[in-house]
C-alpha cells in the first residue's frame, strides 16, 4: 500500500471579498508517496506545498480529486487518518508557550489518546531523543527558535504517526540545529516512517530526500530522485575550463545550444549550455584547442529549481 | 482507554493549559491587588448608589445582582479562548488530532467559572457585612454552588460566542463588552426583571445570570425551597443549553474551516 495517494487534487480559494481574486491554489496535482520514503514537496512561496499538506492533514478539503493516507481517503476518513498522522510545521507558532515542554508533550499525547502514563514515558522518550531532556521542564516562551522547533518535532511524533508531513520545519534554524533536524529526519525513516517535506530549501531537498517533487503555481512540474532531477537538466550542463585562446571561446561561442561563455575568478572559464547534445560539440572542441584542465558537471538541485522556475523571479 | 477516560484526561490537560495561560496574568498577589480590589470597588460602588437613594432594600439589591454579575462576567471571557489559540497556532493541529477540538474548549476556560465565582462570592461575603446586609446562616452557604452555576452557565455562552466570533476577531473585544453590558441590563442586575415588557423579560430568561440571581435572591429573602431550586434548575438547563450550542458552534467552525481554509497553520 501507499502511504500517500494523491489523485488530480485541484483546490480553489474563492474570495471572500468581491474585490478578491480566485486563486487556483492545487491545480490537478498527483503524487504517490510509498511507504518508507522521504518525499520532498519542492517549490517557491505561494506554489501550493502548504495546501496540499493541509489537505492531507484533513484540515483542508480540496476542490476536487482524491488523496488517501495509507488507504484512508482524507474527505470522508478523517477519524481513521488522524491518528496515522504526524504535523510538524516551521515557525515558533504551533505549542503552548506558557506550558513546559513536557507538558505540551503529555497535553499532546493526551489529545492522541494515550494514558497518562503513556503519554509521561513517550514524552520523556521523545525529549530525550530530540535533545531537550535538560529543558524538558522550562516553559516554552523561554526556548529558541532553534528549541522549539525541536519540540515541534517530538510534538508531531507523540502520536506515533506511520505518515508526518513536515511544512518548512527548519524555518529559522541555524544551520548546525537544521543539520541535525535532518539527521533526526533520516532516522525516522529508518524507522519505517513515511515523511512528506515541504520545503523551498534545495539544499535540505537533496540531503535528505528520496525523491522530490517539484510544485509551482499549483502543478506538478516534475517528480523524481534528486539526482535524476539534475539529469532530467543535462542539458542545461556546465563546463569549467583553463587556458583555453580567447578565438576557440569565440567559436564556441557560436555553437548550437551555447547559452554562455563566461569567465569566473578562480575557476578560469564557465561554458553554460542549453541543449541536449551541445556539451559534446563544445568538449570536441576543447580537446582538438589542446585544452588539458575541463571539468563537467550536473547541475546541483539548486540549479534545476532555479532553471525551472526562477524565470518568475520574485514574483507569486 | 475508554472513550470517557480519553475524555477526561483531555479535558484535564485542557484546563491545566488554561490555568497555566491564567498564571501568566495574574499571581496571587496581583489578583489581591488588582483584580479583587477592582471586584469590590465596583459592587462597592453600585451598593452606594441604592445608599444614596436611603433604601436598604435597594442598596441590597444592587450588592447582590453586581457581585453576581462578576461571576457572569468573567465567565464571558472564554470568548477570549479561541483567539489564544488562533494566536498559539495551535487550532489546525487540534482539528487534525483525534480528538475533537471541542473537548479541549469545554475544559480549557473552566478556570474562568471558577475565577468568576471566587470574586463574586468574595464580593458578596466582604461588601455585603459592610452595607449591613444579613447573612442568614446556613442558608447563606446555598449562594456558594448557586453561584458556581452561574459562572458555569456564563462560560457555557461565552463559549458559544467564541465559536461565532472565531471567524471575526477585529470585533473580539466589542463582543465581549456588548455581552457584558447587555448582562447586565437584562439580568436583573440593577433592574428588576418586572420593569421591561414581557418579551424581554422571556428572552432574559434564556441568558446566563437571569435564573440563577433569582435562585440568589430567593435564598436572601427567605422563599421556598422549591422556588429556589426551580430558578437554579432554570440556570442549569439554560448553561446546557448554551454549551451545547457552544459544541455545535465549534464543530461548524472547524468543518466550515475544512472548506474555506481559514485553519491556518503556523505562521
Amino acid at each position: 500500500m501507499e502511504a500517500v495517494e494523491v489523485e488530480e487534487i485541484t483546490r480553489v480559494f474563492e474570495p471572500r471579498r468581491r474585490s478578491g481574486t480566485r486563486v487556483v491554489a492545487l491545480d490537478e496535482v498527483s503524487l504517490t508517496v510509498p511507504t518508507g520514503e522521504i518525499h520532498g514537496l519542492l517549490g517557491p512561496n505561494g506554489a501550493g506545498k502548504t495546501t496540499l499538506v493541509k489537505i492531507l492533514s484533513t484540515v483542508l478539503l480540496p476542490t476536487s480529486g482524491k488523496a488517501r493516507v495509507l488507504g484512508h481517503d482524507v474527505v470522508d476518513e478523517t477519524e481513521a487518518v488522524r491518528p496515522l498522522i504526524g504535523i510538524v510545521f516551521g515557525g515558533e507558532r504551533g505549542l503552548y508557550w506558557r506550558l513546559s515542554g513536557r507538558q505540551n508533550l503529555e497535553y499532546w499525547g493526551a489529545l492522541y489518546k494515550l494514558s497518562s502514563r503513556e503519554a509521561k514515558e513517550r514524552a520523556q522518550q521523545l525529549l530525550e531523543r530530540v535533545g531537550m531532556a535538560d529543558k524538558a521542564d522550562e516553559r516554552v516562551e523561554e526556548y529558541s527558535r532553534g528549541m522549539k522547533q525541536r519540540l515541534h518535532l517530538a510534538r508531531g511524533l507523540m502520536g506515533d504517526g506511520k505518515v508526518l508531513f513536515l511544512d518548512e520545519p527548519t524555518t529559522g534554524m541555524d544551520p548546525l540545529a537544521a543539520r541535525e533536524f535532518r539527521a533526526l529526519i533520516g532516522e525516522l525513516r529508518d524507522e519505517g516512517r513515511t515523511i512528506l517535506l515541504a520545503t523551498h530549501d534545495m539544499v535540505e531537498a537533496e540531503m535528505v530526500c528520496d525523491r522530490v517533487t517539484l510544485i509551482d503555481r499549483g502543478k506538478v512540474i516534475a517528480t523524481e530522485s534528486p539526482r535524476t532531477l539534475g539529469q532530467v537538466l543535462s542539458r542545461f550542463q556546465r563546463i569549467d575550463v583553463e587556458g583555453v585562446p580567447l578565438v576557440v571561446l569565440d567559436e564556441i561561442r557560436a555553437i548550437r545550444g551555447v547559452a554562455s561563455v563566461t569567465a569566473v575568478d578562480g575557476v578560469g572559464t564557465r561554458i553554460e549550455v542549453d541543449e541536449e547534445g551541445a556539451t559534446q560539440l563544445v568538449l570536441e572542441r576543447l580537446v582538438s584547442a589542446g585544452a588539458t584542465s575541463v571539468r563537467t558537471s550536473l547541475p546541483s538541485l539548486e540549479e534545476v529549481y532555479v532553471q525551472l522556475i526562477g524565470e518568475r523571479g520574485m514574483e507569486i | 482507554m475508554s472513550a470517557v477516560a480519553t475524555t477526561l484526561n483531555v479535558m484535564q490537560h485542557a484546563f491545566r493549559a488554561g490555568i497555566a495561560d491564567y498564571r501568566a496574568i495574574f499571581t496571587w498577589k496581583s489578583w489581591l491587588a488588582g483584580w479583587y480590589v477592582r471586584v469590590l470597588a465596583q459592587v462597592a460602588f453600585f451598593a452606594l448608589i441604592g445608599e444614596r437613594l436611603g433604601d436598604d432594600e435597594k442598596t441590597y439589591y444592587l450588592l447582590v445582582g453586581n457581585s453576581l454579575l462578576i461571576a457572569a462576567q468573567v465567565g464571558v471571557f472564554s470568548l477570549n479562548m479561541t483567539s489564544a489559540e488562533r494566536w498559539a497556532g495551535t487550532l489546525p493541529l487540534l482539528v487534525a488530532s483525534p480528538s475533537s477540538p471541542v473537548v479541549v474548549f469545554s475544559a480549557r476556560g473552566a478556570y474562568l467559572a471558577i475565577d468568576g465565582s471566587l470574586s463574586a462570592l468574595g464580593a458578596l461575603f466582604i461588601a455585603g457585612p459592610l452595607f449591613g446586609m444579613d447573612l442568614p446562616w446556613p442558608r447563606v452557604l446555598a449562594v456558594v454552588p448557586l453561584t458556581l452555576l452561574v459562572g458555569l452557565a456564563s462560560y457555557g455562552f461565552g463559549t458559544f460566542l467564541a465559536g461565532i466570533v472565531f471567524r471575526y476577531r477585529s470585533i473580539n473585544s466589542l463582543v465581549v463588552v456588548t455581552t457584558y453590558v447587555s448582562l447586565m441590563a437584562a439580568c436583573g442586575v440593577n433592574v428588576p426583571l418586572s420593569y421591561y415588557p414581557e418579551p424581554l423579560e422571556l428572552l432574559a430568561r434564556f441568558l446566563p445570570l437571569t435564573n440563577g440571581l433569582l435562585a440568589i435572591r430567593g435564598v436572601f429573602a427567605g422563599l421556598p425551597a422549591v422556588e429556589i431550586v426551580g430558578n437554579a434548575a432554570l440556570e442549569l438547563a439554560v448553561g446546557f443549553g448554551w454549551m451545547t450550542a457552544a459544541l455545535m458552534s465549534f464543530n461548524r467552525l472547524a468543518s466550515r474551516g475544512r472548506r474555506d481554509g481559514s485553519l491556518d497553520f503556523g505562521a
